[in-house]
């Protein structure tokens, strides 16, 4: 890779002058396997398949908050804000509370153990109602029965009450207000565990419900709980996620099965729905959460985390291990079991499969050196930091470049189509090209952005593919700016009032900006395509030659339609 | 009167005043500290354990009921859930499906239970939960009954 450096430069990159930096002698983190079309992770599947000439445009248009409405009303998600959540929940509600005939609460109850899916509650329900009220522990009668004495004894504190200050879940075991009261609250400040909370019987599964954590909760842990049973709504429902932006509080409703994932929220923010990371074409989501880890590795915290915890298996969160066996439960509502050891499901650790044994082996293999390899890994990863500082800074400096083209964009649409327009005697809509040419710089910025990740985890031992990617990347950085060059400065001579230009220069000056625009979107296509390929038709000479030819047939679903640009629309699986 | 201390104390007065309800085990409040206390508890017959008798440690947090107490064993124990070295206890009730309802005296007879049933699928002891696990019932059993007469056996004379 080093003997390509002078490439880049040459090609007016002047940020990566300074190339030298990283050795490239280190390889600390494999390369993911990217073949052609999709790389068989469930995330990125399907991201890569959409026909060509999609996403520039629309994607573009997406961060334009004037546009997006347009572009959403095509897209198989919707963006529900926290009125719209509240009222989706008190439908489902009020739906299973009316065909069930039981009370909101229950149905509550239920449909939060069947991930908020109303259809799953009726099947389970009808399919086998005493089944479904035992598991979830709605019960339709006492399990005992308190016979009619004045005093009752309470089973937390074990004092005298009178009846009056005895509270009971539907199965009749009496507790006192105050023990009441500190068991809720102990609960909902353990957790969304508490949405599941039960009668404190350790023998009784009795649901314990809204209605009387309403009744004996505190006012802070009442709040608590009604926020835990609002985010439940969004995060264990399959089809739902929140909007990661700060301080955007709405959430995404996604319809759409497979496909592309990118999606766009009410406060202009773009992100891959299957990662909930910003959008990040042509990388995949695998490659993106690595990076985005790696990022945030070289504060003390994280390397704390890396060295002290392992993330769940199921939903990754780190788990600090400071007591007990090797059998871990994940805590609600992940609740996942696996074993410390190998990450693997408990389940799948009977005797049958002999699967502790394989935990043995993993000790007795790590103690003959043969695990080392993982601490070497770290080592180097950190050894390496010098390699990633010069991908992070390019990244990064690519998302810098990117928010101020944006904010160009913003300017050029508010202030200068309307100036220009009145300069030049020309209708704004004929002025589209300049917005376009906007348009498209932003999502270079993007592309070129994401392509630094990518060329971190480029393996250096694919000398043909790095050095391809690294022309690759050059050319498209010294497209951009030629682009951002016409875009920018050689706008400026036609913004100036005294500017008494001939038309004729105007329309030159169209020409090559739209030309300029229309070369640079292609070549980003290319680029896309060739990278989300994995780059396999470096051999072949061409970048993306095959890759092109094999999405033409499109299927209609998706973002069929979306594309302003002229190419095809459709995606298929055929890859 | 702090709600831990109060039901400490209620469970103290139980155990004084029914000494004798379940002889297998003896639940001593430390003299000077309310949330110290300490048990006896027979090994159950037709176990491995027949014949020991067994000391465990609680340590009560302030939050106690609402959380579980800390108990471990004192007395070295061959069991596939009690740490060989530390006597951990490896028991849903003393982690996750703790429930306030439950009392030191419960947890003790929780613990016999767990001694009878050993789950060799959770194990803190490898050595012991493997043999359960590949059958060796006799070695795992001969294994526990040295343990038993070397360390919890009581003192002749």
């Amino acid at each position: 890779m080093e003997s390509d450096e002078d490439n880049m430069v040459d090609a007016n990159d002047v940020e990566s002058v300074d190339d030298d930096i990283y050795s490239g002698e280190l390889e600390d983190d494999y390369y993911y396997s990217e073949a052609d079309g999709d790389g068989g992770g469930e995330d990125g599947g399907g991201d890569d398949e959409d026909g060509p000439g999609y996403d520039f445009m629309a994607e573009a248009a997406d961060d334009l908050v004037e546009d997006s409405l347009y572009w959403r009303q095509q897209q198989s998600y919707s963006i529900l804000k926290e009125d719209d959540i509240n009222q989706r929940q008190d439908d489902a509600i009020t739906r299973v509370s009316t065909v069930l005939s039981i009370p909101k609460v229950d149905a509550t109850i239920l449909l939060r153990h069947y991930n908020w899916s109303v259809s799953k509650v009726h099947d389970e329900w009808f399919a086998d109602e005493d089944g479904v009220r035992s598991t979830v522990g709605l019960l339709d009668r006492p399990a005992v029965h308190v016979s009619d004495v004045r005093e009752l004894t309470c089973g937390i504190c074990f004092e005298f009450f009178p009846r009056s200050r005895i509270v009971s879940a539907a199965c009749g075991h009496p507790f006192c207000n105050s023990c009441w009261s500190g068991y809720i609250n102990a609960s909902v400040n353990d957790g969304p565990g508490c949405l599941a909370l039960r009668c404190p019987d350790p023998s009784c599964r009795a649901a314990v419900g809204l209605d009387m954590v309403n009744m004996l909760a505190s006012d802070e842990e009442k709040e608590k709980y009604a926020r835990y049973l609002l985010r439940s709504y969004v995060e264990d429902n399959r089809k739902t996620k929140w909007c990661p932006a700060p301080g955007c509080e709405c959430a995404v409703d996604f319809a759409g099965g497979a496909g592309n994932f990118d999606v766009s929220c009410l406060c202009s923010y773009s992100f891959c729905w299957s990662c909930t990371e910003e959008a990040h074409r042509p990388v995949d989501c695998g490659t993106v959460s690595k990076w985005i880890l790696k990022n945030s590795a070289e504060s003390e915290n994280m390397n704390w985390i890396l060295a002290n915890s392992k993330p769940c298996p199921k939903c990754k969160r780190p788990i600090e291990k400071n007591q007990g066996c090797m059998h871990m439960t994940c805590t609600p509502p992940c609740k996942f079991e696996f074993c410390w050891l190998c990450l693997g499901s408990w389940s799948e650790h009977g005797e049958r499969t002999g699967g502790f044994y394989a935990c043995n082996r993993y000790e007795a293999a790590k103690q003959e050196g043969a695990y080392d390899e993982a601490e070497k890994r770290r080592e180097m990863a950190k050894n390496s930091l010098e390699r990633y500082t010069h991908y992070y800074e390019r990244w990064a400096s690519n998302q810098t470049s990117r928010q101020k083209a944006l904010a160009d964009l913003q300017q050029m649409q508010n202030v200068h189509l309307a100036k220009l327009s009145d300069i030049h005697c020309t209708p704004e809509s004929q002025l589209k090209f300049i917005t376009d040419a906007w348009l498209q710089i932003v999502e270079c910025r993007r592309v070129l952005k994401w392509t630094y990740a990518y060329g971190f985890y480029l393996p250096d031992h694919e000398q043909g593919k790095r050095q391809f990617f690294e022309y690759l990347q050059g050319e498209a950085e010294s497209g951009l700016e030629r682009l951002h060059q016409c875009a920018e400065k050689e706008l400026q001579q036609f913004l100036t009032p005294e500017a008494d230009r001939p038309l004729k220069e105007f329309e030159e000056f169209r020409t090559k900006l739209a030309g300029l625009t229309s070369v640079t979107k292609n070549y980003f296509e290319n680029l896309v395509r060739a990278l989300e390929n994995g780059l396999v038709d470096v051999d072949s000479n061409g970048s993306s030659s095959r890759a092109a030819g094999s999405k033409d047939t499109g299927g209609s679903k998706g973002r069929a339609g979306r594309g302003k640009a002229n190419v095809k629309t459709g995606r298929n699986s055929d890859d | 009167m702090q709600a831990s201390r109060a039901r400490l104390f209620k469970e103290y007065k139980e155990v004084q005043r029914e000494k004798s309800a379940d002889p297998d085990i003896q639940l001593v409040c430390d003299d000077s500290n309310i949330f110290k206390w300490t048990a006896l508890i027979k090994g159950p017959s037709e176990t491995p354990f027949d014949g020991g008798v067994f000391q465990l440690a609680f340590a009560v947090p302030e939050q106690y009921p609402l959380q579980p107490p800390q108990v471990r064993f004192l007395t070295k124990i061959f069991h596939p859930n009690v740490h060989f070295k530390t006597g951990e206890i490896c028991l849903d009730i003393l982690k996750n499906a703790w429930s306030p309802a439950w009392t030191l005296q419960s947890v003790c007879r929780a613990i016999i239970a767990l001694m009878a049933h050993p789950e060799p699928d959770s194990p803190l002891n490898c050595d012991s939960g493997n043999l359960l696990r590949s059958g060796d019932v006799r070695g795992y059993q001969s294994m526990a009954r040295m343990y038993t007469r070397l360390a919890a056996s009581p003192k002749k004379g």
